[in-house]
C-alpha cells in the first residue's frame, strides 16, 4: 500500500513534469507577424487559420521529436508596429524564423530588422519587386507580375493572339502588371495596340471598352482586382464587345463570378491555387479549411498554408541543429516543394519559382485549363 | 465625325449625365430651400440602394415595388436627417440667427458628421465590399439601336428623370406645399411672417429631396450592379459640381450641367487617358465659375 502510493506519487509528478520540461526546453518557436485587427484583419485572420491547420498537421506527423510552436503577433498592417514586432522576435533567442507580414509595406519595414539581426523572413503575400532583394534573409511565397505576365503572354501566343489591348489600374501594382506582360509579349512577336490606366473603383468602363473595340484587338489583358473586374466584365457583355479577356491572379475570387454572373464566362487568368483541383494535398487543405469556414479557401490563405509548410519542412530538414542560420539555409534550399499552390523552389534572391495554373470561368466556376 | 464610335461615346455620355442629373435634382432642391449644402445626400443615396437591396434579398418583389421601398427609405432618412442635423440649428428664429453665417456653417458640418456616421455604420454592418445583387434585377440588358448599344436601364433612368423633373415642376408651381417651398427658398423670414409654417416646409423639402436621392441610389446601384457603403461619394461630388455649374438653386440648370459633365467625361476618354477625364469635368466647373460666376442658369431671380 505504502509502496504503491509512493509509486503513484512519483508517476503523477513525472507525468506532470515531463511534458512541461520537454515543452520548455525542446519546442522550436517560429514567429508570425500578421494583421489580426484593423482594416486588413480579415486577411490576417485567414492566414492564422491556415497556419493552424498546417501546424497541427505537422506536429501530428511526428517528423521531428519536438513540437513546433508559432507565436502570432498583431501588426495591424502598420509599418511601425511591424518593426516593433520584428525587434521583439529577434530579441527572443528561442525564435528561429519568422513568417509574414501581409502587405509589402509592413514586410519591407520589418525586413530591415531581420536583415540586421539575421533572421529568415518568409512572407506569404508581399509582392513588391524589391522585397525579396533586401537581403539573403527575405523570401516570399507569391509570384510577381513578371512571372504572371510571361505566362499570360505565352498563353495568348499559343492561342494565336498577337494583337492585344492592355488596361490596368493606376497604381504601382497596375504598372507592374502592364510592364510584366508587355515586355515578354513583344519578345514573342506580339503587338500591343492600346494601353490604358484607370482609377481604382471606376464605376463606368464603357468609354474605355468602346475605345478598346475601336482598336480591334484580339484580346484584352487586364490588371484589376475582382470588384473592378466584375464591373468591367459586365460592361463588356453589355456592349456586346466580343473580346476574350485575360487577367491575373488578383482577379481570381469567387466573388467575381457572383458579382458578374454570366458576364464572367470565358474569363481567362493565371492563378497559383484552385480549390477545385483534385490533388490530394489540395483536397485535404480544403476539407480541413471548411471545418471552420463556410467557403472554400481563396488564394491568400492557400499561400499562407504553403508558406508555413515550407518553413516547417525547413525546420525538419535543419533538425536537430535548428539555428537561425541553419534554418535560413534550409529555406533557401527548398526545391520543388509540393504545396497547394503548386511546386515551389526559391531562386538566389528568394523569389519563388512556381508553376502557375491557368484557369477559365466555365459554368460559373473557375476550372483549370490543361 | 459621326461614325458609330463617336455615337456610342455620345450615348454613354448621355447615360452618365442622366445618372448625375438624377442625383443632382434632390441635392439642388434641398440647397435651394436652406442655402446649405447637404453633405449627407450621398449617404441617403446609399441608404436607398441598401434598402432596395435588402428588399430584393428578403422577398424578391417586382422592380417597381423595390423602387417604392427605396423611395420610402429615403424619405424616412431625409426626415431623420433634418431632425438630427438641421433642426437643432434652427431653434433660434430671430433675424440675426437666421442670417448668421456661422449658423449655416454649423449646419454644413453637422450634415457632414451625419454622413460620416451613416457611412461608417453601413461599413460596420455590411462590410465595405460590393454586395451581391440578384443578377435578374440588374437593369443592364443591352438594346441595340443601329450601330450603338444602350441598355434598358438608360431608358428607365431617362423616364424617371423626366418624370421627376416634370413632377417637381408641377409640385413647385401648382401645389400649396410646393408654393410654400418656393416662398421659403426665396425668403425664409418673409415666408414666416406671412404665416407659412417654415419648419413643416423644410421637412417636406427634405422628404422629397431625399426620396429622390434614394431612388437615384437604387437605380444606379441596379444599373451598375455595384452596391457598397462608399457608393454615394463620387456621384455626390458630381451632383455638387452640377449644382454649382447650374447656378446653385436652379434644378433645370443642374440637370443640363449634369448632362454636360457626363458628355465631357465620355468624350474626353477618346482623346486622353481615362484617369484624366475627371479633370475635364472640373475644368468645366472652373470655366463656368470664371466666366459665369452666377452659374449657367443662376442669373434668374426665380429660385428652385
Amino acid at each position: 500500500m505504502k509502496f504503491s502510493r509512493r509509486t503513484l506519487l512519483a508517476l503523477t509528478v513525472a507525468s506532470v513534469m515531463l511534458p512541461a520540461a520537454s515543452q520548455a526546453a525542446d519546442s522550436i518557436k517560429i514567429g508570425y507577424q500578421l494583421p489580426l485587427t484593423g482594416n486588413t484583419a480579415q486577411y490576417g485572420q485567414n492566414f492564422k487559420d491556415a497556419a493552424e491547420i498546417a501546424l497541427a498537421k505537422f506536429n501530428a506527423s511526428g517528423q521531428i521529436d519536438v513540437p513546433v510552436e508559432i507565436i502570432y503577433e498583431d501588426s495591424r498592417s502598420d509599418a511601425k508596429e511591424g518593426v516593433t514586432i520584428a525587434r521583439k522576435f529577434v530579441d527572443d533567442d528561442e525564435i528561429v524564423g519568422v513568417l509574414g507580414d501581409f502587405t509589402s509595406t509592413v514586410s519591407m519595414a520589418a525586413a530591415q530588422v531581420y536583415k540586421r539581426s539575421g533572421m529568415v523572413q518568409l512572407s506569404q503575400t508581399a509582392s513588391h519587386p524589391d522585397f525579396a532583394k533586401i537581403s539573403k534573409w527575405q523570401f516570399r511565397n507569391i509570384t510577381t507580375q513578371n512571372q504572371e505576365g510571361a505566362v499570360n503572354a505565352q498563353w495568348m501566343i499559343d492561342q494565336g493572339i498577337t494583337k492585344v489591348a492592355v488596361i490596368a489600374e493606376q497604381t504601382d501594382w497596375g504598372q507592374s502588371v502592364v510592364k510584366g506582360f508587355v515586355d515578354p509579349f513583344k519578345e514573342l512577336g506580339g503587338e500591343v495596340v492600346y494601353t490604358e490606366f484607370f482609377n481604382r473603383g471606376l464605376a463606368d468602363f464603357r468609354s474605355i471598352i468602346t475605345k478598346i473595340e475601336e482598336q480591334k484587338p484580339e484580346a484584352v489583358y487586364t490588371g484589376f482586382f475582382y470588384e473592378d473586374g466584375a464591373q468591367f466584365l459586365k460592361q463588356v457583355a453589355q456592349l456586346n464587345a466580343d473580346i476574350p479577356v485575360y487577367s491575373t491572379s488578383a482577379a481570381y475570387n469567387d466573388k467575381l463570378i457572383e458579382l458578374a454572373g454570366e458576364a464572367a464566362e470565358g474569363l481567362k487568368l493565371t492563378a497559383t491555387f484552385l480549390p477545385t483541383r483534385t490533388d490530394a494535398n489540395v483536397t485535404e487543405f480544403v476539407s480541413e479549411w471548411k471545418k471552420g469556414h463556410d467557403n472554400a479557401p481563396g488564394q491568400f490563405p492557400a499561400q499562407a498554408y504553403d508558406a508555413v509548410n515550407i518553413m516547417l519542412a525547413a525546420v525538419a530538414k535543419a533538425y536537430p541543429d535548428v539555428t537561425r542560420e541553419s534554418l535560413r539555409d534550409a529555406v533557401a534550399a527548398t526545391k520543388d516543394f509540393p504545396g497547394v499552390t503548386g511546386n515551389t523552389s526559391f531562386d538566389e534572391n528568394g523569389e519563388p519559382l512556381k508553376e502557375l495554373t491557368k484557369a477559365t470561368v466555365t459554368g460559373g466556376v473557375f476550372v483549370e485549363v490543361k | 465625325m459621326f461614325d458609330p464610335y463617336f455615337l456610342q461615346q455620345l450615348a454613354i455620355g448621355v447615360s452618365l449625365g442622366m445618372i448625375y442629373a438624377l442625383m443632382a435634382i434632390g441635392f439642388t432642391l434641398i440647397f435651394g430651400v436652406l442655402n446649405v449644402v447637404n453633405f449627407a445626400h450621398g449617404e441617403v443615396y446609399t441608404i436607398g440602394a441598401f434598402a432596395g437591396l435588402m428588399a430584393i434579398t428578403a422577398f424578391a418583389p417586382p422592380l417597381l415595388v423595390v423602387l417604392f421601398i427605396a423611395l420610402a427609405a429615403g424619405a424616412f432618412a431625409g426626415f431623420g436627417l433634418e431632425r438630427l442635423a438641421f433642426r437643432p440649428f434652427r431653434r433660434f428664429s430671430d433675424e440675426a440667427s437666421l442670417k448668421s453665417r456661422a449658423m449655416r456653417e454649423a449646419t454644413l458640418m453637422s450634415s457632414l458628421a451625419m454622413s460620416i456616421i451613416a457611412r461608417e455604420a453601413m461599413e460596420l454592418i455590411f462590410g465595405s465590399q460590393f454586395q451581391s445583387v440578384d443578377l435578374a434585377y440588374l437593369i443592364n440588358k443591352p438594346i441595340e439601336i443601329g450601330p450603338i448599344t444602350i441598355v434598358n436601364g438608360d431608358l428607365i433612368i431617362l423616364g424617371i428623370t423626366l418624370l421627376m423633373l416634370a413632377g417637381l415642376q408641377w409640385l413647385l408651381k401648382k401645389s400649396p406645399i410646393g408654393m410654400s417651398i418656393r416662398a421659403v427658398s426665396n425668403n425664409a423670414l418673409g415666408a414666416k411672417y406671412c404665416g407659412i409654417n417654415t419648419d413643416r416646409t423644410i421637412i417636406f423639402t427634405f422628404i422629397i429631396g431625399s426620396g429622390m436621392g434614394a431612388l437615384a441610389g437604387i437605380l444606379v446601384g441596379l444599373y451598375y450592379g455595384a452596391i457598397f457603403p462608399a457608393m454615394g461619394f463620387t456621384p455626390g461630388i458630381k451632383a455638387f459640381v452640377a449644382m454649382v455649374m447650374g447656378g446653385l438653386s436652379s434644378i433645370p440648370g443642374a440637370v443640363v450641367s449634369a448632362m454636360i459633365l457626363g458628355l465631357a467625361e465620355s468624350i474626353s476618354t477618346s482623346f486622353m487617358p481615362s484617369v484624366w477625364s475627371d479633370m475635364v469635368a472640373y475644368a468645366f466647373l472652373l470655366a463656368t465659375l470664371i466666366f459665369f460666376p452666377q452659374g449657367l442658369f443662376g442669373a434668374r431671380r426665380e429660385r428652385v
